[in-house]
């Protein structure tokens, strides 16, 4: 499945390039992430617990970073195994374009992927969970480099 | 396939249901368990414990009240299709319940468990919503009303806390001079709907004084077409109204593509199956009226 969207957040663009590689801020805004640990400069591992109503499945697996075109756009990956309930996949291309010196565009443009028992029995509701994850993430993203460059305007 | 190892506690009454549910972090109701066992035996949902409630007699009557009925949440979906009260009430109910999967399912399956289930393209869920029930629920603060606009918050999702059970659906009669109908659109017989289509229509002299129109299988919830609504409302009822009001269905959807359906599939039956569901509806309130 695609899903193809936008959000408009009211930070500069640097700074919001610095949060897309803010291993902290990406901990926070990817839905249900139990953990999230850098390995190297593009690498991370991750723990995420995805709650759809009464499923409860947790997922251990990679995020990477990829086709980095700083401080413009690139590729967010991840892939993780779910024991019995299957497997998830996606990434995302994120671009971001300034609106003036203030505000950013962050467009993004994901593919996933779910297989396994979770596919074979949630095929009709993956669609729009898929859709609601991304959303989410991306707005708890934009929620927090405004919350974390709030907090540094303070100190 | 079996389930990963739970406790099991039957329960008689309400409270002590509710006072099973705070006792553990991870407890699950279990009435009809056509949806929950299913699942468990995947191993998607692994409870700690099953609280069964099919022990708590007052939840499986469908009793007369004031301006409606109230149907308990562990009435089996047959229950309600063959209900002497329903088929006077509401005979739309018996008409959506033929396409509830098979007839194994709707022996043991519950209305309350639909109801917290659900499933965006489910029956209960769609007739709760063009019905305009009250859904009842108990909890550890005591009894609270919900709408289905506010209950239904996304697929598998609704507004139900840890703790709380689902307890009745309470259906408003429908007004005087009312026709309602169902219909829906699946790959086979039992299959959850592509698309489903539930209608009321109240004739008053000849005038539509009230229409509702509800879809399911093309949101996260079941919806109301409310452009189609307002459309037809203070209109005096002809064939060629309620093929305006079927294209207005669509209006605001945006609808899932799954292997099953596409979005436009699915945005390409919603008009046809409407025009259909209000024609029968405003036939019978035609009836009701005469």
């Amino acid at each position: 499945m695609e899903i193809r969207d936008s959000v408009l957040i009211a930070q500069d663009r640097e700074t919001v390039w610095r949060a897309l590689n803010d291993v902290e801020v990406l901990r926070r805004s990817i839905p249900g992430c139990d953990t999230l640990e850098q390995t190297s400069p593009e690498n991370m591992t991750a723990t995420v617990t995805l709650k759809v109503g009464p499923i409860k499945a947790k997922f251990a697996g990679e995020v990477t970073l990829s086709e980095i075109n700083a401080p413009e756009s690139y590729r967010l990956s991840g892939e993780g195994k779910g024991g019995i309930a299957g497997f998830a996949k996606g990434s995302a291309r994120v671009r971001l374009e300034a609106q003036g010196a203030d505000a950013t565009l962050l467009h993004y443009d994901v593919t996933a992927d779910v297989g396994g028992k979770i596919a074979q029995l949630g095929a009709r509701l993956l669609d729009s969970t898929a859709r609601k994850l991304s959303k989410q993430f991306f707005e708890d993203f934009s929620a927090a480099v405004c919350a974390d460059a709030a907090a540094e305007a303070l100190s | 396939m079996k389930p990963a190892p739970f406790d099991y506690l039957a329960v008689t009454s309400i409270d002590e249901a509710v006072r099973a549910l705070q006792a553990s972090c991870d407890a699950k109701i279990i009435a009809g368990g056509q949806s929950l066992v299913p699942m468990m035996n995947f191993r998607l949902v692994q409870p700690e414990l099953l609280v069964d409630i099919n022990r708590i007699a007052a939840l499986s009557q469908i009793t007369e009240t004031t301006g409606g009925l109230t149907i308990g949440a562990l009435v089996r979906h047959v229950e309600s299709q063959k209900s002497q009260l329903t088929i006077r009430h509401f005979p739309v109910i018996a008409e959506a319940m033929h396409h509830v999967a098979h007839v194994a399912i709707r022996n043991r399956g519950t209305i309350g468990g639909s109801l917290v289930h659900a499933d965006p393209a489910a029956e209960w869920p769609l007739l709760a919503t063009l019905l305009d029930a009250e859904l009842e629920i108990h909890g550890p603060d005591g009894e609270r009303r919900a709408i289905p606009a506010e209950f239904f918050l996304g697929p598998l999702v609704t507004d139900l806390q840890e703790g709380e059970l689902l307890t009745a659906a309470h259906l408003p009669y429908l007004p005087a001079g009312a026709g309602a109908a169902f219909d829906e659109f699946a790959q086979r017989a039992g299959d959850f709907a592509i698309v489903s289509v539930g209608a009321v229509v109240a004739l008053r002299d000849g005038v539509i004084a009230e229409a509702r129109l509800a879809l399911g299988g093309v949101g996260d919830t079941p919806l109301r077409a409310q452009a189609a609504e307002t459309h037809l409302v203070g209109k005096p009822l002809s064939d060629g109204l309620l093929a305006q009001a079927a294209t207005l269905a669509v209006e605001g959807l945006e609808p899932n593509t799954d292997l099953h359906a596409s979005s436009e599939y699915r945005l390409h039956l919603v008009p046809i199956l409407a025009r259909r569901v209000l024609a029968t509806a405003a036939r019978r309130a035609r009836g009701a009226c005469e």
